[in-house]
């Protein structure tokens, strides 16, 4: 059976068509990141890791006010809270969290608990390598959860 | 139409009791009309001007708290000028009111939050610094955090009005004015946080929940006061396997809000780190850890062994325990044992008077009766201390009905400020007192008798005598220690009688042996103490006797005992206990110590291991078979269940007592005080008041 020339001519242009669109994206700028190699970028309102905040003190802002607890659709918070004495006083305000837990088993990372709490103690950040084969490792304590403290600036100057 | 007067609250047709308050009236017809200084069955203040409502042809509007009710009045209570008036109020209130609500206890269920939630502005205008006024510690259970106060007044009303205290006053002028403690940097007082639990606000908070958690987190479990025998409701709160406070804000039970020290705070026994929680036995000497199944078998051995030898046991009873644990043991007794040698520490003559009333129904006074009869006699009793809950009732029928109150006691009590007639007599003497006032009780409509532990035996014969001969209706309370001590008498816990007062000579053996008779014997091979300590008072005389305790901690008894079994407390159990009025409630069980087991159960394990043929108990089981055996506890099983007080009337046969004064003495408990309990409730030692004396006032 004889090869129509017609033929030929339509794979020719739909070959080059697919090249050219190769081509084009070969010299285009590359989305694909080079995760884990390189870090990964993020909008800013990524929902990730959840951040304990300090004040401007070095203070725990959270004050345990169970909040974030009660707004949290999947019931992951756990909070002891206890009174700040003179001798150890640990937020800004009467009341701390004595302890902290964030179950990153059960955690959707809705972002409800931030929008819930009063002081903007718990944030977000953009941490997000939480996989784990122990899912006991998913429970967060509040010291692997809060912020270091910040060397405090200088009020006066 | 006289007394009954139509109105129309936003345009709904009511119809109410001439001088009614038009509060009430539209809070009865489902009107909300918000209110701080307000509260029902205080004297009014109008002080918040919150619950201004507009009333037709009024040229302004007025405050619905002390307005009473006309026929034809038109009221509109969410008119904009209403909602205008609200929150210009609440803009007040806040100026200089803290941002505290995520650290306030009071968070959650404070009313300010509330009323701002629903009338409030959204933004405040101010921008001025805040008064500031440092928190201030005035005993270790009340706090007060001046700025969030509201000056509503409640607090010095309850404490004043209500309890007779008045222990609160009012301090400075305008905008720092505030709520000042008696002793000018500190409380003496009762320290019953009524103050606290009225409060609107997160203006006074207790030493006890501070900063422990909020509302939303605890589970609530409202069951009756385990320390004295008037029978409060105290919702516990838990949190985390804790009880960590204990109110009664939903008003419910026969304290309505009423709470003393006790019911509020005392509940710090269930944590308490000398609690029991493995068994004990004695080898060498020694008291050392065991199992439960090793202790329960060297029990119920020791008890067959006994049994079969026909030798003496001695069982005493508990004054906290349930009804169906009471009525189980005294089964367990009478046929397991096949002994009737069963007492328990009593309080006072209950069985005298279920006597001398020979089944009269009605005699005995409900707690209900001390807040509505016309006048009330009370007999060697300081009821303030002794019965709280009976002397803030007596006390609230007095401000409201002007009820006329006669004492008749050896020493000075809180009611004879308000007394017609208060008379001192020395204990055991005080009938010779009430003799004194015959004319002017038998003047007197209805009387209600409260009469303590020295009227007993043949004087409480003599008493019924008396009230009898007044020719005017008379009820009987006769004050009795703890939370069960009316139901550890009417389950039969007792040498002489069954349940019900029935004498044990029906059931064709002879009495047995009394607490102090088993105490004495010296011949007794087994004594087993369940939830009482009475070697605290008296030596046990039998150097041999094996010695089985159940209890929650090592009491005096215990340490003498060969094996220890931790047993759970009121509060860890389901059940009912009866209080001294004669009123059964249902307990409901708050929270689980690990390592304990209840009376109950131990009865069941006991039970099966001697191959005796009945148990294991469940406690809904054994209130059926109280409600059909025992005199006067056919009372309804549902509305039991749903939280309800019901009185009991044994109706006994029992015409001859063999009265044993000797046996009859109430431990004096004071407002701090509780027994061998009360030793391990931290919160009552820790306030300057305690222990505290009777007939101080
Ligand atoms: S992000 Fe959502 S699910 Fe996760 S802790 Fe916060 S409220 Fe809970
Ligand atoms: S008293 Fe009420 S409104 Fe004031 S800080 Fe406390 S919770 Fe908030
Ligand atoms: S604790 Fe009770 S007695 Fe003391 S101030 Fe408050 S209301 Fe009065
Ligand atoms: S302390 Fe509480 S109850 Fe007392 S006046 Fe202030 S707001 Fe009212
Ligand atoms: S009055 Fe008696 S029952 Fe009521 S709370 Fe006090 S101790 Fe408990
Ligand atoms: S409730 Fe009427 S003025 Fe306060």
């Amino acid at each position: 059976m004889a090869v129509k020339t017609g033929d030929v001519l339509d794979s020719v242009a739909a070959i080059a068509k697919g090249l050219s669109v190769t081509l084009r994206e070969l010299l285009s700028p590359t989305v694909t990141e080079d995760y884990p190699d390189a870090p990964p970028k993020f909008q800013e309102r990524y929902r990730g890791l959840h951040v304990l905040r300090r004040d401007e003190q070095g203070m725990e802002k959270c004050v345990a006010c169970f909040l974030c607890a009660a707004a949290c659709p999947s019931h992951c918070i756990y909070i002891e809270a206890a009174e700040n004495t003179a001798e150890n006083r640990i937020s800004g305000g009467e009341r701390y969290a004595k302890v902290y837990n964030i179950d990153y088993n059960r955690c959707i990372f809705c972002g409800y608990c931030v929008e819930a709490c009063p002081t903007d103690a718990i944030t977000h950040g953009h941490g997000f390598e939480l996989a784990s084969y122990n899912t006991a490792a998913l429970v967060y304590r509040k010291e692997q959860l809060l912020e270091p403290p910040k060397a405090l600036t200088q009020a006066a100057d | 139409m006289a007394d009954r007067v139509k109105l129309q609250i936003d345009g709904k047709t009511v119809e109410a009791p001439a001088g009614a308050l038009l509060i009430n009236v539209a809070r009865q017809a489902g009107i909300d009309i918000p209110a701080f200084c307000y509260y029902d069955g205080l004297a009014l203040q109008a002080a918040c001007r919150m619950c201004l409502v507009e009333v037709e042809k009024a040229p302004k509007l007025l405050a619905a708290c002390t307005l009473p009710v006309t026929d034809g009045m038109v009221v509109r209570t969410e008119t904009a000028q209403v909602r205008e008036a609200r929150k210009a109020m609440l803009e007040f209130l806040l100026t200089n009111h803290p941002l505290d609500c995520p650290v306030c206890d009071k968070g959650g269920e404070c009313e300010l939050q509330d009323a701002v939630f629903r009338y409030g502005a959204g933004e405040s205008r101010f921008t001025e610094e805040k008064l500031h006024v440092p928190e201030a510690q005035w005993s270790p259970v009340v706090y007060y955090d001046a700025p969030r106060c509201i000056l509503c007044y409640r607090c010095v009303r309850i404490c004043d009005e209500g309890l007779g205290v008045r222990a609160l006053g009012v301090v400075n002028r305008g905008a720092t004015t505030e709520i000042a403690p008696n002793r000018g940097d500190h409380l003496e007082c009762d320290e019953c946080g009524m103050c606290i639990d009225i409060c609107p606000v997160g203006a006074l908070t207790s030493g006890i929940y501070r900063y422990k958690t909020r509302p939303w987190e605890m589970k609530h479990v409202g069951t009756i006061c385990t320390h004295c025998g008037d029978g409060c409701k105290t919702t516990l709160g838990v949190y985390g396997g804790q009880i960590i406070r204990g109110n009664n804000r939903d008003r419910s039970g026969i304290n309505d809000e009423f709470l003393c020290i006790k019911g509020r705070y005392a509940f710090d026994f269930v944590h308490h780190p000398d609690r029991l929680r493995t068994p004990l036995v004695r080898r060498n000497g020694q008291l050392v850890e065991t199992s439960w199944a090793e202790a329960l078998d060297l029990v119920a051995r020791k008890f067959s062994e006994v049994k079969a030898r026909g030798r003496k046991f001695g069982v005493i009873g508990s004054n906290r325990t349930t009804n169906e644990e009471n009525y189980v043991l005294q089964t367990f007794v009478r046929q397991g044992l096949g002994t009737n040698n069963l007492d328990h520490h009593r309080t006072g003559d209950v069985v005298s008077l279920v006597a001398a009333l020979a089944g009269r129904q009605g005699a005995l006074a409900a707690s209900a009766d001390l807040y509505q009869r016309k006048a009330a006699l009370i007999v060697a009793a300081d009821l303030a201390q002794q019965h709280p809950l009976l002397a803030f009732l007596l006390r609230a029928n007095w401000r409201h009905h002007q009820a006329r109150v006669y004492v008749v006691t050896p020493g000075p009590v809180r009611e004879d400020s308000y007394a017609v007639r208060s008379v001192r007599a020395p204990s055991g003497e005080e009938l010779a007192a009430v003799e004194s006032l015959r004319d002017a009780l038998a003047a007197e409509p209805e009387l209600v008798i409260l009469f303590g532990d020295s009227v007993k035996g043949e004087r409480v014969r003599r008493l019924v005598e008396f009230g009898d001969s007044l020719g005017i209706s008379v009820q009987y309370v006769c004050l009795l220690d703890y939370s069960n001590s009316r139901g550890a008498a009417d389950m039969g816990v007792l040498p002489d009688l069954l349940p019900g007062y029935a004498p044990v000579e029906a059931s064709g053996a002879p009495p047995g042996l009394t607490l102090p008779e088993m105490l004495d014997a010296p011949d007794l091979d087994v004594l087993w103490v369940i939830g009482a300590n009475p070697l605290a008072r008296r030596a046990l005389t039998s150097k041999e006797a094996f010695v089985v305790v159940q209890d929650l901690f090592l009491t005096e008894t215990a340490a003498r005992a060969d094996v220890i079994l931790p047993a759970a407390s009121a509060y860890e159990k389901t059940g009912t206990v009866t209080n001294t009025c004669g009123e059964v409630q249902r307990l409901r069980k708050a929270v689980e110590i690990p390592g304990t087991k209840s009376d109950l159960e131990i009865f069941g394990l006991l039970a099966r291991r001697m191959g005796l043929p009945f148990g294991p108990w469940r406690p809904e089981e054994v209130w059926e078979e109280i409600r059909a055996n025992v005199s006067g506890y056919n009372v309804p099983s549902a509305l039991l269940a749903a939280g309800g007080a019901f009185p009991t009337f044994p109706a006994s046969g029992l015409h001859s007592v063999r009265p044993k004064p000797e046996l009859i003495r109430s431990a004096g408990d004071t407002l701090f005080t509780s027994g061998t309990l009360g030793r391990y409730c931290k919160t009552l030692s820790s306030v300057r008041e305690a222990p505290g004396t009777l007939y101080r006032s």
